[in-house]
């Protein structure tokens, strides 16, 4: 492979990575963002992503309505759907046991619900946005590199969204009180803070995120019930950064988005998944915690 | 008895013997795990390449199947045990699917993501009804041994086992390789009898139901574990019929289980403590 080549492919393939990885952080964040708060691992994240890309689909081709109102709609019928999973399964198994294995095999059985009920209702075919939804324009950065506009505008309203979360946590009153719940959720409760209201905020915030992550998903491949899967990409990412830390989940997502793309541009795009688990083990082995994670002994 | 009854027969069988082995670690052990599947597939190939390529007959190979899966338990074992709680069901997770991309991605040996076709119909009823009974023998044998008291001390308190001279670091990795070697001989079985076998088969949905199995089951009753399986198998297989609803009403399932009894069905008695004139009661 000649020098510059290889370094165009280099480069092609970094910048493929970020914009992949962008999408990976959106889901990730808002996958560690419940984390921090209740410490469990909430399987039925991927549902909410399904839930925003097919809300999306059918309000850009049904109603006619721009992507910006169809995204809009999208975020709010997640975000909805995610507090209403928190109310009707969490809430209640919650305020019984405070066990979280209960609420990782109920968030299981929540993401095979909303897999198959849009398996029911819409079918298991991959459906496409429209053609025009997105920018589909290619700029040249010289010397064979072209960049996608659609990479561009996902990688930009990525770091939107994360701003806005990061400006959310830091600057609001409601932002304090995730913070000081990601502490320890009891004493926030025991400080005034409303936990049910937090908490259904929290999910709430989570659902907004995966949506817009389902909906660059499924402009960049297509919408089908299993989309959902690639949530696990984003697990993974958060435990790499760090679980239940949001600068860790976002690094993570950096990194898998690369070590992704750069495998499938030099080695083989079937080694992509084996190199993302492998990376997922190595980090667990020499830093189970990592690269953000704190007190691993607590989160048991 | 016809061939659909015959064949929920082996079924039955088959899940059981691998849910059992997924109910020592999880329910018995603490250790919660998602990837068990992989170590499904394991034995499956082993005993499919075994009696396919290599014309051996089908009792050793689906022993070899177990080994297999306890060898590559071990070597994975040796670093993860350390990680606890969500971190190993995690790590679980990856390894499992590693395991499974491998055995996609090995074309030359396991014919990749196309299947593994024509294995014998070794998994007679009788060959199946046979390996679940021994090995539920031996399993009801075991959770009331010493290793057995071992493993639900360990489960129950870590710290305190280990102050009691356990050494529950040694425990917890015979509790992962004997739910392994179970895992490996329920995969050789079930290739057995599907003559065919494909990566996806064993994928993160078959861990999950695996878990979930035991799960609804109770954690800590090996009874409950059996009569959860059997129930979980029979409903999959009595719906195949409306096979759309079949996965949903399994989604909910676990959702209203986890709501209404999170101990699962029998809590962490095992059922023979329900009958009349035993009080006592036999805590797992």
């Amino acid at each position: 492979m000649p020098l510059n080549f290889a370094l165009s492919t280099l480069f092609q393939q970094i910048i493929n990575g970020l914009s992949l990885g962008s999408v990976y952080a959106l889901i990730a964040v808002g996958y560690s963002l419940v984390y921090s708060i209740l410490l469990f691992s909430n399987f039925a994240h991927g549902g909410f992503l399904v839930v925003g890309g097919y809300a999306c689909y059918y309000l850009l081709t049904q109603s006619g309505y721009g992507i910006v109102l169809a995204s809009a709609g999208a975020v709010l019928a997640s975000g909805v759907v995610a507090v209403l999973t928190e109310r009707l399964a969490y809430k209640p198994i919650r305020e019984r046991t405070s066990t979280t294995l209960y609420l990782l095999i109920a968030s299981m059985g929540v993401s095979i619900v909303i897999e198959n009920i849009f398996v029911i209702v819409v079918g298991g075919r991959f459906r496409a946005l429209p053609q025009d939804t997105f920018p589909s324009g290619v700029f040249s950065l010289g010397s064979g590199v072209t960049v996608n506009a659609s990479d561009i505008l996902s990688l930009a309203v990525a770091v939107i969204f994360l701003g806005a979360l990061q400006l959310f946590l830091s600057r609001t009153r409601w932002g304090l009180a995730i913070r000081a719940a990601a502490c320890d959720l009891r004493t926030a409760g025991l400080m005034g803070v409303n936990v049910s209201l937090l908490i259904g905020i929290v999910f709430f915030v989570a659902g907004l995120l995966a949506a817009v992550g389902g909906i660059f998903l499924s402009a960049k491949y297509s919408i089908y019930p299993q989309l959902g899967n690639i949530t696990i990409k984003a697990f993974i990412a958060a435990v790499i950064g760090g679980l239940g830390s949001l600068p860790g989940a976002v690094l993570g997502s950096l990194l898998l988005g690369l070590a992704e793309m750069l495998t499938a541009g030099f080695i083989s795009s079937q080694m992509r998944d084996i190199v993302v688990f492998s990376m997922l083990v190595a980090m667990l082995l020499v830093r189970p915690a990592g690269f953000f994670g704190k007190r691993v002994g607590d989160k048991i | 008895m016809g061939g659909y009854q015959e064949g929920i027969v082996i079924l039955l069988c088959i899940n059981c013997i691998a849910a059992m082995g997924v109910s020592l670690l999880t329910g018995f052990t603490g250790i919660f795990t998602l990837g068990h599947a992989a170590y499904m597939a394991l034995g499956a190939y082993t005993a499919a390449i075994m009696t396919v390529r290599y014309g051996i007959h089908w009792l050793p190979a689906i022993l070899a199947g177990g080994i297999v899966a306890v060898a590559v338990a071990w070597m994975i074992g040796v670093p993860t045990l350390r990680l606890t709680g969500d971190y190993y069901a995690i790590a679980s997770i990856g390894l499992g699917e590693a395991i499974r991309l491998i055995l996609e991605n090995w074309q030359s040996f396991t014919r990749g993501a196309r299947g593994f076709p024509g294995i014998d119909s070794y998994t007679t009823r009788n060959i199946a009804v046979a390996f679940f009974t021994v090995l539920t023998i031996l399993m009801f044998n075991l959770i009331d041994s010493r290793l057995g008291r071992e493993l639900k001390a360990s489960r129950d308190d870590r710290l305190a086992a280990s102050l009691m001279g356990f050494n529950t670091t040694a425990s917890r990795m015979k509790a992962l390789l004997l739910s392994a070697f179970y895992c490996g001989i329920s995969g050789a079985l079930l290739g057995g009898y599907m003559n065919f076998i494909q990566p996806s088969m064993f994928d993160m949905m078959k861990s999950t139901e695996l878990t979930a199995v035991v799960v609804f089951g109770g954690l800590g009753s090996m009874s409950g574990t059996l009569l959860g399986s059997a129930i979980v198998t029979s409903v999959m297989e009595y719906f195949r019929d409306i096979s759309q609803y079949r996965m949903l009403i399994y989604g909910l399932l676990l959702v209203v289980i986890m709501v209404v009894r999170p101990e699962g069905l029998l809590g962490n008695r095992e059922i023979w403590s329900f009958l009349p004139g035993n009080g006592s009661g036999r805590r797992g």
